[in-house]
């Protein structure tokens, strides 16, 4: 117990640490691991604990940023509208639209969701009156936190992940409560599971009610970061980036997000300096990644972890 | 970089020591790093390679001539994928982590409005391979565009239409860069006795456009405006067999989009400055350069990147080597005779370029041929 207080201790210094040795467009990519955390960590719930394939996370990715961006640029208001606007319409939205299409199962409902992104897609780019369109609403102001501006990454870095820890202890609070268990009921067997009276419908809807408010969070978070909304980031493509974080991280594991947002954000980063062939080397090396681990990375630490404690039991033995 | 273009740059080392434009002469101290971001790959690719290709010319030829008050500059090139939320990441980078003095680029209108809130923020010199675009753009002062103003292009379709006595126009145009001359169309057709009598829309990149152009082809314009930075669209024009003019702006102008069109791009006709097959006499020095070292004709973003290394490089080297961002800013605005255009960047749209600069081009079996026509001062 207390070594693990202490390795808590040391990755807390770590973080504390980080954004200000890192050169900043490293801090900046920190703030878009914790953006994408947040996003990540919805998916993974409806995957790890539902069984449910969500490409529809940048729906509500965008709704949160346009909301924020309209409410911000367009109106005057404060940004905090803009966050209670952007998770109010997601939530809203995810509720009418989850309730139809959740009574689907496997890949039916895995098209449904596709095919939301891909009409929200569509609508975000023919309502340019109220998205910009491609080219955008630009000026988002930055963050003011009590007269204190959060215009830089080093800044941003530290109210971006205390967003992303609450989304996490409300993740880990959901998954440890009776609903947690009930999902994974459902997960395992849901035709056991609908004969113990579990509503089946109304807990997936629960859960994907939960994904859109994490979903539009991270988009306000974006927004407000990158001071500049348009269609281009919230495209189908965006919904399958945010499905790989908890592919490669490990659905069921919150550090497993946190590394598949990693993943996603420093990887093709560091391989575009290798030059034009940076998309083929990315998508090989998710490639390998699903073959080599398919359990995540969080499932190949399990792995040496569970390896290390046989092979130390053995010794002793 | 890909190995075709390393060798190509090898190749242009050699032949700028050899070459009229080279003057011999040596540089030393620490490079002057500029900051660039193109769009390599993805839907701008067309746009990004060439002009890539013109700025690593341009870095050589400099450097080959003595570089800036007698230091080398070294272009820091970068691909934004054709994608906003990137070309971000790579500008803070290049501001703040590689530390370069300027940035060139970024190749499309939505990655220079996203990277101009921090260029503006930071008052920090630009030059962007885009005309002046969305009206947040107007107030951004250390931000140069090497390409005309949307309205600019508006003005040269026009001024065409109406030398040829086309007065029913049907327009297709792509969602970035065509959406916003299209908004300038829209307020000037009137004044050149212009209807418009079908708009269609489509997204940038988009690999389809045929019931669009059908929209178009139904209204039975007298002619069709293209205003995109892709081929689909010339092509689904001459698929569905129509026979009225097209006229196109200048986004489609480079050799990468013209080879894609294929049948397509015949009897085009293209507002635009630099007719590689026969070039004005203060652009033939550049073309004559770039076919040496690239084996290629070069157009008008190969020229746009050739001419911002050198606005850029002048302004570097006016306000000196220790200067501050904002002065090389204030060194930037000024009058520039360039490859592509005699430039003005002090003026309000932060281009300078005059109507009357246009030439009009024809594309026959692939080839550009320079017409007559021409817009008086």
């Amino acid at each position: 117990m207390t070594s693990r207080l202490f390795w808590i201790a040391v990755a807390l210094a770590v973080w504390a640490v980080l954004p200000f040795v890192v050169p900043r467009n490293i801090a900046d990519l920190l703030v878009f691991t914790g953006i994408y955390s947040i996003a990540g960590l919805g998916i993974g719930l409806l995957l790890g604990h539902c069984g449910i394939v969500n490409l529809a996370q940048a729906t509500f990715y965008g709704l949160g940023a346009y909301a924020s961006a309209y409410c911000t640029v367009m109106m005057g208001l404060p940004s905090a509208v803009g966050f209670v606007a952007g998770a109010v319409i997601s939530m809203a939205l995810a509720y009418v639209i989850g309730r139809p299409i959740l009574r689907l199962t496997g890949y039916f409902l895995a098209l449904g969701t596709l095919a939301l992104s891909a009409i929200a897609s569509a609508l975000f780019f023919e309502w340019d009156w109220l998205t910009g369109g491609t080219l955008g609403i630009g000026g988002i102001p930055k963050l003011d936190l009590f007269g204190f501006v959060l215009d830089r990454p080093s800044r941003y870095y530290f109210f971006v992940w205390i967003v992303a820890f609450a989304c996490m202890a409300v993740a880990r609070n959901l998954v440890d409560s009776r609903t947690g268990l009930m999902l994974r009921a459902m997960r395992d067997s849901s035709t056991a599971a609908a004969s113990l009276s579990i509503d089946l419908q109304g807990l997936r809807t629960r859960v994907f009610v939960v994904c859109a408010l994490f979903g539009s969070l991270a988009g306000s978070l974006f927004a407000h970061h990158a001071s500049f909304v348009s269609t281009q980031s919230f495209t189908v493509d965006r919904s399958i980036s945010f499905l790989l974080i908890p592919v490669i991280g490990g659905a069921t594991s919150i550090p497993g997000i946190v590394a598949g947002a990693v993943f996603v954000t420093f990887l093709p980063e560091f391989l575009s300096k290798l030059g034009d062939i940076h998309q083929i080397l990315f998508g090989l090396a998710l490639v390998a990644v699903v073959v080599m681990l398919p359990d995540g990375l969080m499932g190949a630490v399990g792995r040496i972890r569970a390896w290390h404690v046989a092979r130390r039991g053995s010794d002793a033995g | 970089m890909s190995l075709s273009s390393i060798m190509r740059l090898a190749g242009a080392t050699a032949l700028v020591g050899v070459s009229a434009f080279a003057v011999q002469a040596q540089t030393s101290g620490e490079p002057i790093k500029i900051g660039a971001i193109v769009s390599a790959t993805g839907a701008g690719a067309g746009l990004g390679i060439p002009e890539r290709n013109g700025m690593l010319l341009a870095e050589k030829t400099i450097n080959a001539k003595g570089g800036i008050n007698g230091r080398p500059i070294k272009l820091i090139v970068e691909d934004d994928a054709s994608n906003p939320d990137t070309a971000l990441s790579k500008a803070n980078d290049l501001l703040f982590s590689q530390k370069v003095v300027a940035l060139i680029g970024p190749s499309l209108t939505a990655s220079t409005v996203a990277i101009g809130g921090v260029t503006h923020a930071n008052k920090f010199p630009q030059i962007a391979f885009t005309g002046i675009g969305p009206a947040v753009e107007k107030e951004r002062k250390c931000l140069a565009h090497i390409l005309p103003p949307q309205k600019l292009n508006a003005q040269a379709l026009l001024e065409y239409a109406k030398s040829i006595k086309a007065t029913k126009i049907g327009v297709l145009h792509d969602a970035g860069y065509g959406n916003v001359v299209m908004a300038e169309i829209r307020l000037l057709a009137e004044s050149y006795g212009v209807k418009l009598v079908a708009v269609e829309k489509f997204e940038v990149g988009a690999t389809d456009t045929t019931t669009q152009a059908a929209k178009v082809k139904a209204a039975q314009p007298d002619a069709v405006f293209i205003i995109a930075t892709s081929a689909t669209p010339f092509r689904n024009v001459k698929q569905l067999q129509m026979t009225q003019p097209v006229v196109a702006a200048i986004g489609s102008s480079s050799y990468e989009y013209v080879n894609a069109m294929g049948p397509g791009a015949d009897n085009v006709v293209i507002p635009e400055f630099v007719v590689g097959e026969d070039p004005l006499p203060h652009q033939k020095a550049f073309v004559d350069l770039y076919k040496q070292t690239y084996n290629s004709t070069p157009k008008n973003f190969e020229a746009a990147g050739w001419d911002a290394v050198h606005v850029m490089a002048q302004a570097i080297g006016k306000a000196g080597p220790n200067a501050t961002p904002q002065a090389i800013c204030d060194a930037m605005r000024g009058p520039y005779s360039g490859v592509l255009a005699n430039f003005n960047f002090s003026a309000d749209d932060m281009t300078g370029i005059p109507l009357s600069s246009f030439v009009f081009s024809k594309l026959v079996n692939g080839k550009y041929t320079r017409t007559p026509f021409r817009i008086a001062q």
